[in-house]
């Protein structure tokens, strides 16, 4: 007499638990979503106060516009930049006397920003920014 | 003779557990996605040196169209830092997080506003960049 075979291959599971299931793959990719670290650059500006306002005159001030730099008034090409900030901040020791004002045009992009900004850190400086209101009130 | 009252069950059947808290599920990222600003149109710029941000209260984002949003909330930019006053609260130092994403097209008359008024509020501002390679 031939035995019957009693074990199924397929075993499909039961339509009850697919509530179930779909609720713990939403969660497994809510989590994985929600773990994407941002990641970016930590950035501290100076408050100006009186103080800071008499000793402008000795920092180095940054104008940037969308497409020219300048140092303390002379424009720059954008290779040398770097090496003319870490030259000026060279000897400077006090955080105050490696104050760097950047003074950007209206239309001055972000990218462009961050861009000097960082080589200007990267050289040792302290960034604070002047806004066109400021300067226009300093005037 | 008495007649017996019958008794109706409404029980709650227990093969639906699994939709309730799917709904249940779908209303909250719903909810949560209100303050999220992930569905904001921006790009960022690049640096070459990035790190992790860590965990922050308030998200300030200028969109490509250079509109302010605060933890994906639209504001104008005079409400700026009262609303991240508000945000950080009593804080402390290392716990006043505040996540800059700007789109790197913005210009200064835009994002400038955003950094002062950061500072302002005694913000610890990070941009959040993307990795130069």
């Amino acid at each position: 007499m031939k035995e019957r075979r009693t074990s199924k291959l397929l075993v499909e599971p039961p339509a009850s638990a697919t509530g179930d299931i779909a609720f713990n793959l939403i969660v497994f990719f809510l989590v994985c979503a929600s773990i994407q670290p941002d990641s970016g650059r930590p950035q501290t500006i100076p408050r100006s106060d009186k103080e800071e306002q008499q000793q402008k005159e000795n920092n180095i001030e940054v104008a940037l516009t969308e497409n020219v730099v300048m140092i303390d008034g002379q424009v720059q090409e954008d290779a040398a930049f770097f090496g003319l900030v870490q030259e000026r901040l060279r000897n400077k020791v006090r955080d105050e006397d490696r104050v760097v004002i950047v003074k950007s045009d209206s239309n001055t992009p972000y990218s462009r920003w961050i861009k000097f900004t960082e080589l200007i850190e990267q050289a040792g400086g302290i960034i604070t920014i002047q806004t066109e209101e400021e300067i226009i009130i300093a005037q | 003779m008495k007649i017996k009252r019958k008794k109706s069950q409404a029980n709650i059947p227990s093969m639906a557990m699994g939709d309730i808290a799917f709904n249940l599920l779908i209303f909250f990222v719903i909810l949560a996605r209100a303050q999220d600003d992930s569905h904001l149109h921006w790009e960022p710029a690049q640096a070459t040196e990035v790190q992790s941000s860590g965990v922050a209260k308030v998200s300030l984002v200028i969109d490509s169209k250079n509109k302010y949003h605060i933890n994906g909330q639209r504001v104008g930019a005079v409400q700026l830092t009262s609303t991240i006053k508000a945000l950080l609260g009593d804080a402390p130092r290392g716990e006043r997080i505040v996540l800059l994403k700007v789109h790197k097209d913005a210009p200064a008359m835009f994002f400038e506003p955003a950094i002062e008024a950061i500072s302002e509020a005694g913000g610890d501002m990070v941009h959040i960049l993307e990795q130069r390679h």
